[in-house]
């Protein structure tokens, strides 16, 4: 009963991390970024931002 | 085969694939230029790349090797080679740490962690390849160092890391704490010997940071923004556990600042409190001290810049040399290579008592989950990172300017750029780099930093100096003034921001930005005062160079000595002479 309940477990878990992992990097590939990266009007390229 | 050596070989598959997913079309021909991350084709031995330049060294001794080795190998080969081998290397190193007695599912899961976390997504998107290899060298610094501790024979092959892995200030700075941390047991004799050996590995940039001493502090203000920061919901010292906490959001991945980022923290810190146990059972007392230092040192940093970005900016405005800290994120790879033997030993004992395909399947799982965790990181970055094509003038302003007198003033007096040809994503302007000619001339660029459209100050006297003589009223007046201070040619970037509003200079235009040339200008101008290189500078630099080739040529002699004195004990006695017996 006890390896059933194992078996089971694991494949739960297995199966969720390969779900996470997949579904992450196709979404991670395919999205749109949030926000463009600069303004060609902006009188400087700004090295980063804190927010 | 044996089992050992199977597992081996397939430590080796996995971190090639692992590095070949990370970059994935950053692999393809082509320029690859995102933020810091600037090489150019064929990339001179300037005087900036020696060290002799005006601003501070941020690029020695990085761009001196790369110009020296793209004399060999291509320049694009060798930044795929260089970004490639540091992300493979770095996870076969901290496999190694985990020792013999680790079991094969705990080595699997600690090179996933080391190839596949926060720290390296953030760093691969800011450019800032030198440390990228100083976190690939990490390991192997502390395995060689243990070695060198251990058998009473330093390694040749630590020689070579050293320089390798001191390639800019701050790199240099983790591999010297890895090193004298790993030998804190080795006496005092051999702890002199490895401060010489610090030193010689990080000469170049020490030697030309003392040479601009004067303009050696920095923006107070960028303590602040550079410190260490939240991440989204999670705060900057949890994250930091989970090596994230970059001040840049626009490189934090969406997954970091969500649920995904607590459950990093919560999966991998679990993780890491379970294998604690098991690690420090199995692990000498020296390798644990050292990993445990680097971990206490990288956090320290990190968090004090958090905790007291007031301290830190105080001494970089006042400590010529300081503001290396500044940067909050940078130290916490120190703690990257206990973070994962901990969570590889966690993984570990999880599966201990597990058996048969639940034990295969999770432990599959196991070592996917830092990819599960953080999927932004496949594929260049999501495809960030992608090659592509420098403009055909760049190579024409070169080419024009290859026999020109003094230095070359950039235009517009910004430090970024973010063109068209490179899909608008931000870089430090290429044309520093791209122009470089050789030891006696620089190239004068804007080291100003924007973050959050506030400037932060820089450090380059003759940006300055170069504005002020651009502020005359008259192009001849302009030509006039910057002649004088060492410029002899003005490259404007046309399709930057604030071109529109350079001053214009006079002189001769050989680039007018238009045809085949479009999108610089460039002109030379007359009655250049070349600007010399004082003699005392050139000496303080050889030396120090002399001291950084040192290593490297000290390991091949040591290679060559060793191997002269094997052959020797090998080679068949002489005909009626009877060999006598080794020491043992």
């Amino acid at each position: 009963m006890g390896t059933v309940i194992t078996t089971f477990v694991s494949m739960l878990v297995g199966g969720a991390v390969a779900a996470v992992t997949v579904v992450g990097v196709v979404n991670s590939q395919t999205t749109a970024p949030d926000k463009t990266p600069v303004s060609v009007n902006a009188p400087a390229i700004d090295y980063g931002s804190t927010n | 085969m044996s089992r050992r050596r199977v597992e081996e070989v397939a430590l080796v598959a996995w971190s090639v694939l692992l590095a070949a997913v990370t970059l994935g079309p950053a692999l393809a021909p082509g320029a690859l230029e995102l933020r810091d991350m600037v090489w150019v084709p064929d990339l001179r031995l300037s005087g900036d790349a020696l060290g002799f330049g005006s601003g501070l060294p941020r690029a020695v001794p990085s761009d001196a090797v790369v110009a020296v080795l793209d004399e060999a190998v291509r320049g694009e080969l060798l930044q795929r080679l260089v970004l490639f081998c540091g992300l493979a290397g770095g996870g076969l190193g901290v496999a190694r740490l985990l020792g013999p007695a680790a079991a094969t599912v705990a080595r699997f899961a600690a090179v996933t962690l080391y190839v596949w976390n926060a720290w390296v997504l953030e760093r691969l998107l800011m450019g800032q390849w030198p440390v990228l290899v100083g976190c690939a060298v990490l390991p192997w610094v502390v395995l060689g160092t243990r070695d060198w501790a251990g058998r009473r024979r330093l390694s040749p092959f630590l020689l070579v890391l050293l320089p390798l892995g001191s390639l800019s200030a701050s790199a240099g700075l983790v591999t010297a704490v890895g090193l004298l941390l790993s030998l804190h047991d080795a006496g005092r004799r051999r702890l002199g010997g490895a401060l010489l050996l610090v030193v010689a590995a990080n000469a170049p940039w020490i030697a030309s940071g003392l040479l601009h001493a004067a303009d050696a502090t920095s923006d107070p203000r960028a303590a602040e923004v550079f410190a260490l920061h939240r991440e989204g919901g999670v705060p900057a010292p949890l994250a930091a556990l989970t090596l994230g906490g970059i001040w840049n959001a626009d490189v934090v991945p969406l997954e970091r600042t969500g649920l995904l980022g607590w459950a990093a923290l919560v999966v991998l810190c679990g993780l890491a409190a379970a294998g604690a146990g098991v690690w420090w059972r199995r692990t000498s007392s020296p390798l644990r001290t050292a990993l445990v230092g680097c971990w206490c040192v990288g956090a320290g940093l990190a968090l004090l810049t958090w905790a007291a970005p007031g301290v830190v900016g105080w001494a970089a405005a006042h400590v010529p040399g300081a503001g290396v800290i500044r940067d909050g994120a940078r130290p916490l790879v120190l703690c990257a290579p206990l973070l994962a033997v901990l969570v590889g030993s966690g993984v570990e004992l999880v599966l201990r008592r597990l058996q048969g395909p639940p034990r295969v399947v999770l432990a599959v799982a196991a070592v996917l989950l830092p990819v599960a965790l953080l999927p932004s990181l496949a594929w260049g970055a999501g495809g960030s990172l992608r090659p592509t094509t420098l403009p055909a003038a760049y190579a024409e302003a070169r080419d024009l300017l290859a026999d020109g007198q003094g230095d070359v003033l950039l235009l517009p007096l910004s430090s970024y750029r973010a063109p068209v040809w490179n899909g608008g994503r931000p870089v430090l302007d290429p044309l520093a780099r791209y122009l470089a000619r050789d030891p006696g001339s620089s190239v004068v660029a804007s080291d100003v930093l924007v973050v959050d459209g506030v400037p932060l100050a820089g450090e380059d006297p003759r940006v300055a100096s170069a504005a002020g003589a651009l502020a005359a009223t008259s192009p001849e007046l302009r030509a006039r003034g910057l002649a004088a201070i060492g410029i002899g040619a003005v490259v404007t970037d046309l399709a930057a921001p604030g071109a529109e509003r350079a001053p214009a200079v006079a002189g001769d235009v050989l680039l007018d930005g238009t045809g085949p040339s479009e999108g610089l200008r460039v002109v030379s101008l007359h009655h250049v005062q070349v600007r010399e290189v004082p003699i005392a500078w050139v000496v303080v630099m050889g030396l120090a160079w002399v001291l950084f080739l040192a290593l490297p040529v000290g390991s091949v002699a040591l290679v060559a000595v060793r191997r002269g004195a094997w052959w020797r004990g090998r080679r068949p006695p002489r005909r009626g002479v009877r060999e006598r017996p080794r020491d043992v």
